[in-house]
């Protein structure tokens, strides 16, 4: 079985950074949706190389795919 | 680490390999301060002088796809490489920005080890906002709420009440 590049306890801990830091901007933040809330702060708090998809490319003329 | 993500280290090492001084701009430079939208190439800010227009050279080969004109109507180039575009801009962009004065508001960020050069998700969305086209309209929406959140942040923490 091929090693896991990352211990569960890295994502565990990240998650709840993000849980953390919900709870605290949300009464800051009350007009904003709180699935944008979640989103923000998942792509701000989580470290570059952690899978994240940037581009979308365009097959044929009006299919794009990440 | 994604595909997408390391074609970003891809580029930077091919900056560096040919010593072309760029600025990361548009979509990526705001994914990489969190925001989450896509986009469908790197743009890079490069200052237009001979030796630099040389290095673009380089830059494509390095990268595996000559430079092009995007279209008659700009100076900008592409490279249509295997693994992703890279839209190179030349001195300016939308909304007054030299390269010199994104450049001194630049973030310097280490991305898993390579060093890039990033507008400031505020200069990203004032470049957008002058611009002013569909795509990017399309898109200061989620910048904007971003920015608020990177605010949220940083605020410091109401001391708690006893």
């Amino acid at each position: 079985m091929e090693k896991r590049r990352t211990p569960r306890r890295t994502s565990g801990a990240l998650a709840k950074q993000i849980e953390e830091a919900k709870s605290r901007v949300a009464p800051l933040l009350p007009d904003m949706d709180p699935g944008d809330l979640d989103l923000i702060i998942s792509s701000l708090l989580r470290p570059f190389g952690n899978g994240r998809r940037f581009f979308l490319r365009q097959v044929k003329p009006g299919v794009y795919v990440f | 680490m994604s595909s997408d993500e390391a074609f970003v280290l891809a580029v930077l090492a091919a900056l560096k390999h040919v010593r072309l001084e760029a600025i990361v701009v548009g979509n990526v430079a705001a994914i990489l301060q969190g925001a989450p939208v896509t986009t469908q190439d790197i743009d890079l800010l490069v200052r237009d002088t001979v030796g630099n227009r040389r290095k673009i050279g380089a830059l494509g080969r390095a990268l595996g796809s000559r430079p092009r004109p995007i279209s008659p109507l700009t100076d900008s180039l592409r490279i249509d490489a295997p693994a992703g575009t890279v839209d190179l801009l030349f001195d300016h962009l939308p909304g007054r920005f030299s390269f010199q004065s994104l450049r001194a508001r630049a973030l310097q960020l280490d991305l898993a080890g390579s060093e890039a050069w990033v507008a400031r998700l505020e200069d990203v969305i004032a470049s957008k906002e002058a611009a002013n086209r569909p795509k990017d309209r399309a898109q200061l929406a989620a910048l904007r709420d971003t920015l608020r959140v990177k605010a949220a942040l940083e605020a410091p923490a109401k001391p708690k009440k006893r």
